[in-house]
């Protein structure tokens, strides 16, 4: 295994230690379980990573002398379909990840990691005070609003000229219809191809007989 | 070492003096930087000596619920550091010889929010009061070359380790670097002490603190002096090309 260079080390746990302390509810579940030292081993990279939560957010070493509590091991894409998947279970059952040591830890660190909620509003009212806060979140939420909705009405409406205007597409019904003509189709095939195999097979015991 | 064969002087820097004005003349150093000191070691070691503190932190193996030593931990970065690990479960006891130089640390550590699984310990790494097979860990980082009789200090530390703990020396050491040493030479005899004369105004006292590192047993050397106190295992581990070291033995 190799050993992640210091100054990175250090880099990352200003780094996460910055973004937690946006959410003071996750460092208050941390507090949990405040000393158990978790490896997160990367497969592929050879590279492993030792985070030891404490009062204050998490410490974040390359090296640990001992046993870790728990091991996530995982190649790095798995790693990250973890943290994105709704499901995590789903990376587990397909073996992307790998728990070992104390799992009932393991999973209870990534559901904490996974309730990581940041209030950008919150923390952007200390700098430009709430009103300005509440404006550009409300703006930016409004832009999201928009957007999702934008998206879906262009999609239905789109549908919609190509089905029905243009007659590019085949509608619902049309489709289904369709494919329960090839159904029929199929089967007629079948049954066709059984009768002239009777009927071949009929004509060969005549000739036998004559 | 000359303090070996000659047992009515030691070494402080570079001059002989009598073995029992060590003690005084290395108290009056540190009560003269305590203040500046944090300052003095961030502006002297380029901000590295955080990350040879970091590196013998992830060397310990401290876990929560352990017992702490920091001796001659003045400044209190590896007490801060400890006490988070071992949480309220454990504790950490941080000892210096010089009363300046721990009030400067305790004032910091409080200043920072470190307390509730702390100790404060003015004590000799000579003879340590504490008892027998007590500590998981003992770490002294940058101040073994401040102590009159190293070994003394070594067999102090050894009787209060709990069988199976370590101790860590972090100590400025001899650069084995190929071209290292005459960059280094350079500037802990000309710029170490203009620096001091600068920032902390005492420029004597930084001298000292160059001429000491000089003085220190080299890898080896110390690696045998633990291995003579009854440390196994040692090992150590050279940082920045040497110019700092680090030392680990246990107590088995």
């Amino acid at each position: 295994m190799k050993q992640i260079p210091i100054v990175v080390t250090a880099a990352i746990e200003v780094a996460v230690n910055q973004v937690l302390a946006l959410d003071p509810d996750t460092v208050a579940r941390l507090r949990e379980i405040d000393g158990k030292v978790i490896a997160i081993e990367l497969q592929g990279l050879d590279v492993a990573l030792y985070l030891i939560p404490t009062d204050t957010g998490l410490s974040v070493f390359g090296h640990f002398e001992g046993e870790p509590d728990t091991t996530l091991r995982g190649s790095p894409v798995g790693m990250l379909r973890m943290g994105l998947a709704e499901n995590a279970s789903d990376s587990f059952f397909a073996g992307e990840v790998e728990i070992s040591g104390d799992v009932e830890l393991g999973s209870q660190f990534r559901a904490i990691l996974d309730g990581l909620d940041i209030d950008w509003e919150e923390h952007l009212s200390h700098i430009t005070g709430d009103v300005v806060a509440h404006r550009v979140g409300s703006f930016v939420r409004d832009a999201v609003d928009w957007g999702r909705k934008t998206l879906d009405t262009l999609g239905r409406d789109g549908a919609e000229y190509l089905q029905e205007e243009s007659r590019d597409l085949p509608n619902r019904f049309e489709m289904e219809e369709f494919l329960a003509a090839v159904d029929t189709l199929r089967t007629d095939v079948d049954r066709l191809e059984a009768r002239v195999e009777r009927l071949v097979s009929r004509r060969k015991n005549k000739e036998n007989f004559q | 070492m000359n303090e070996q064969q000659d047992k009515d002087t030691t070494h402080f820097g570079y001059q002989e003096v009598p073995r029992e004005e060590k003690v005084n003349r290395v108290a009056g150093v540190f009560h003269s930087v305590a203040d500046k000191y944090d300052v003095m070691n961030d502006l002297m070691s380029l901000g590295i000596h955080r990350l040879w503190k970091r590196f013998t932190i992830e060397h310990s193996g401290v876990r929560a619920g352990q017992r702490v030593l920091d001796i001659a931990g003045g400044t209190g970065d590896l007490a801060a550091k400890f006490s988070r690990l071992v949480g309220d479960r454990g504790e950490v006891v941080l000892a210096d010889i010089n009363a300046s130089m721990l009030s400067v640390g305790r004032e910091r550590l409080v200043e920072r929010g470190v307390l509730g699984n702390i100790d404060y310990v003015q004590a000799n790494a000579e003879c340590l009061p504490f008892a027998d097979n007590h500590f998981d860990c003992i770490t002294i980082a940058f101040g073994l070359r401040n102590v009159t009789d190293k070994d003394a200090a070594l067999r102090s530390m050894y009787r209060i380790l709990k069988p199976g703990g370590r101790l860590l020396v972090l100590e400025f050491s001899k650069p084995v670097m190929p071209g290292l040493s005459s960059v280094y030479d350079l500037y802990s005899f000309k710029l170490l002490p203009m620096m001091g004369k600068w920032v902390a105004n005492d420029e004597e006292s930084y001298r000292y603190l160059a001429e000491s590192i000089r003085m220190h047993p080299p890898q080896d050397a110390l690696k045998a002096m633990m291995e003579t106190a009854g440390f196994e295992r040692c090992k150590y581990f050279n940082l920045t090309g040497g110019i700092v070291a680090l030392h680990r033995g246990y107590k088995f």
